[in-house]
């Protein structure tokens, strides 16, 4: 859980409008099982929570602040992160604008018991989206460092994921509007057939009425 | 404290130290004269009856032994609303006395008890006495105007003697109108008759070029009401509950006519959308085989439109995550969200796929088209069952019928039903089996009246 704050400069009046900058990022966590109680403290678990950029830039160009809110049993639950050091910083901030996300610390492999020495990942994949950013936040986008020199990776593939859920989708798309065309042709035939039934009763029961009187 | 004053009232001697006529209410009320005096007297403004402690500490303090320019002049009444003093010392007396009351001719004369101030005037409910104007007509003018067939003038006579006898309470006429003498007349003869006789009185006398004001009176409407009413009180018991279980059939059927075609009209939408949706599938495969994808964005606003989940437009400035647009709105039911997840882990599709912006699309898009089954399945359901139910009586009435042309399936539509008994069958559609027996009792119910009609 953390939320995460971007500030606009003292010009921040003026948008731009029509523009639209997606910047994704990863966030999750990662934790290893002791294997038993540490006996000084009792903890179990080492764990680590995180966000950072899905790709190799620095984030802190546009993100002055990520905090965190564990759960309340924590001592101090709201842990800021500023550990950005570059080039935001503009103290006369008019506009906050807050992001809250929601992760849920994953410390246990949830299927198998076994291997408890296993470090275990909880990553997401999500995007921020920025619309109509400000002049000087687009600027600020659009001019970001490299984070690295070297190869920037994730625990998990998010390319072969995002692959194969497209895949998944559109397969299920498919059968849904394949599901679609069927019924509703059936629903035209029966509803035709009703009609058609009711015709015929109408007649019968008029028949049925000439015959009576 | 009685007063020598109240002794002389009581015992009636005459000269008293004030008594000057009548007691008004100005007297009763105002009856602290003595006060006013003492007020001016004594210098120290008292506080006013009825005035607040701490209004009155406003205006008037120890402290400041000034008087206050603004203390009201007069305070005999105070603050309060007047409230008229009882047990005031003088008594006005009663005297008894003789009367004649105006309304009466005989002039006879009783007693009463009265003030001895209104003695000698007239007896006031005298005037409650109201008579009525019943008109008066010469021969002449019966023979000239007010000659009926129906009536002789003996009995016109008796009638308007009657009339003027119990002012125009045609009940108690009709009651003791002479009917051995004369026909048998009942209220509604006798007020027809009256009124026209007053109303062409009226038009005769009036003076020439002026429209007078005639009472007309509708004695046909007036038979009909009777008799209405009539029957109404006479009605049995039964009557009254054959009357009351047919209104509630009416309801009943005009709710399901309303019912009914309300089903239709949801039914018509709902082809009508699942026809977009198809058509719009075609037109995006075509674009993605284009690989246009800028082309594509542009047909994106129609999705919305088709039925199923409308999600919200982001177009405000700001900050926002792509994985909020996968949330579905909250005018998408429990039942629905339910269905839809069910079909998407049936797929193995994830219920939060990774939120790039095409996914996002898509997964929203195919949602959007669960919710569309999940509508379409049950409209097709209901009517699976209509249908059914519809079979069954078309089958019944060809039995008890058994007409020319009763085989199993008439003319020329044979096989076209036969092909639509199949697909019936194998769709199999899932009711739940408590819609399925309300439905049964309901229809099963009208049928059965409608059986019963001809």
């Amino acid at each position: 859980m953390f939320k995460r704050m971007a500030e606009f400069g003292p010009d921040s009046g003026g948008r731009v409008k029509g523009v639209t900058i997606v910047k994704p990022i990863v966030f999750g966590n990662v934790a290893r099982y002791f294997g038993k109680k540490r006996e000084e403290d009792g903890h179990t678990h080492q764990w680590t929570v995180y966000v950072k950029p899905y790709r190799n830039e620095d984030m802190s160009a546009y993100v002055k602040k990520i905090q965190f809110k564990l759960h309340e049993s924590y001592g101090n639950p709201l842990r800021g992160m500023t550990e950005f050091p570059s080039m935001l910083r503009i103290d006369q901030c008019e506009v906050v604008l807050q992001v809250t996300l929601y992760h849920l610390l994953k410390l246990f492999q949830s299927d198998s018991s076994a291997m408890p020495k296993k470090t275990v990942v909880s990553e997401f994949y999500d995007e921020m989206i920025f619309q109509d950013p400000t002049a000087m936040m687009q600027q600020l986008l659009n001019t970001t460092r490299q984070l690295t020199l070297g190869a920037y990776k994730h625990e998990t593939e998010f390319a072969e994921l995002e692959m194969r859920t497209r895949e998944k989708l559109e397969v299920s798309k498919k059968k849904t509007s394949l599901e679609i065309t069927e019924l509703k042709e059936k629903l035209k035939a029966s509803r035709e057939n009703i009609n058609f039934l009711k015709e015929e009763i109408r007649k019968l029961e008029e028949e049925d009425q000439i015959k009576e009187h | 404290m009685a007063t020598g004053a109240d002794v002389r009232d009581i015992l009636e001697l005459a000269g008293g130290d004030n008594d000057a006529g009548p007691i008004s209410k100005k007297d009763i009320i105002n009856s602290d004269k003595k006060k006013a005096k003492k007020a001016t007297e004594t210098l120290t403004f008292k506080r006013p009856e009825g005035m607040h402690r701490e209004v009155y500490a406003l205006l008037y303090s120890d402290k400041n032994r000034d008087a206050p320019p603004l203390l009201p002049s007069d305070t005999t009444q105070g603050y309060r609303t007047v409230k008229a003093k009882l047990g005031c010392k003088k008594v006005r007396p009663w005297k008894w006395m003789p009367f004649t009351n105006p309304a009466r001719k005989d002039g006879a004369i009783f007693h009463h008890w009265r003030r001895a101030v209104e003695e000698g005037k007239d007896y006031p409910f005298g005037r409650f006495n109201k008579t009525v104007q019943v008109p008066v007509y010469s021969e002449q003018e019966y023979q000239m105007y007010l000659h009926d067939d129906g009536w002789t003038k003996a009995e016109t006579d008796h009638l308007f003697d009657l009339c003027k006898r119990f002012d125009l309470r045609f009940i108690v006429i009709h009651d003791r109108y002479d009917h051995q003498q004369y026909r048998k007349r009942s209220v509604e003869d006798l007020k027809e008759r009256y009124y026209n006789i007053c109303g062409k009185l009226t038009k005769v006398r009036a003076v020439t070029g002026t429209e007078p004001k005639i009472y007309i009176f509708d004695a046909g409407h007036e038979r009909r009401r009777k008799e209405q009413l009539e029957r109404l009180f006479n009605r049995t018991p039964e009557q009254v509950a054959e009357e009351e279980y047919l209104i509630q059939e009416l309801r009943k059927i005009e709710t399901r006519k309303k019912e009914r075609e309300k089903k239709a009209q949801d039914l018509q939408k709902l082809i009508t959308a699942a026809d977009s949706t198809t058509e719009m599938r075609r037109a995006e495969r075509k674009a993605t085989k284009k690989k246009l994808p800028q082309k594509r964005e542009t047909e994106k606003p129609a999705v919305p439109e088709t039925a199923g989940i409308k999600f919200p437009d982001f177009k405000s400035a700001g900050v926002s995550l792509r994985s909020q647009r996968m949330k579905l709105p909250s005018s998408v039911g429990q039942k629905k969200i339910k269905a839809i997840e069910q079909i998407l882990t049936e797929q193995g599709v994830d219920l939060n796929p990774m939120p790039t912006e095409e996914i996002v699309q898509m997964f929203n898009e195919l949602r959007s088209d669960l919710v569309l089954v999940y509508e379409l399945k049950q409209a097709h359901s209901n009517c699976e069952y209509e249908q059914q139910m519809l079979r069954h009586r078309y089958e019944a009435l060809m039995k008890s019928g058994g007409g020319p042309d009763s085989q199993a399936w008439p003319g020329p539509d044979d096989i076209k039903t036969e092909a639509k008994e199949q697909i019936i069958d194998v769709v199999g559609a899932p009711l739940t089996p408590n819609s399925r027996k309300r439905r049964e009792s309901a229809s099963s119910s009208s049928s059965i009246k409608k059986m019963k009609k001809p």
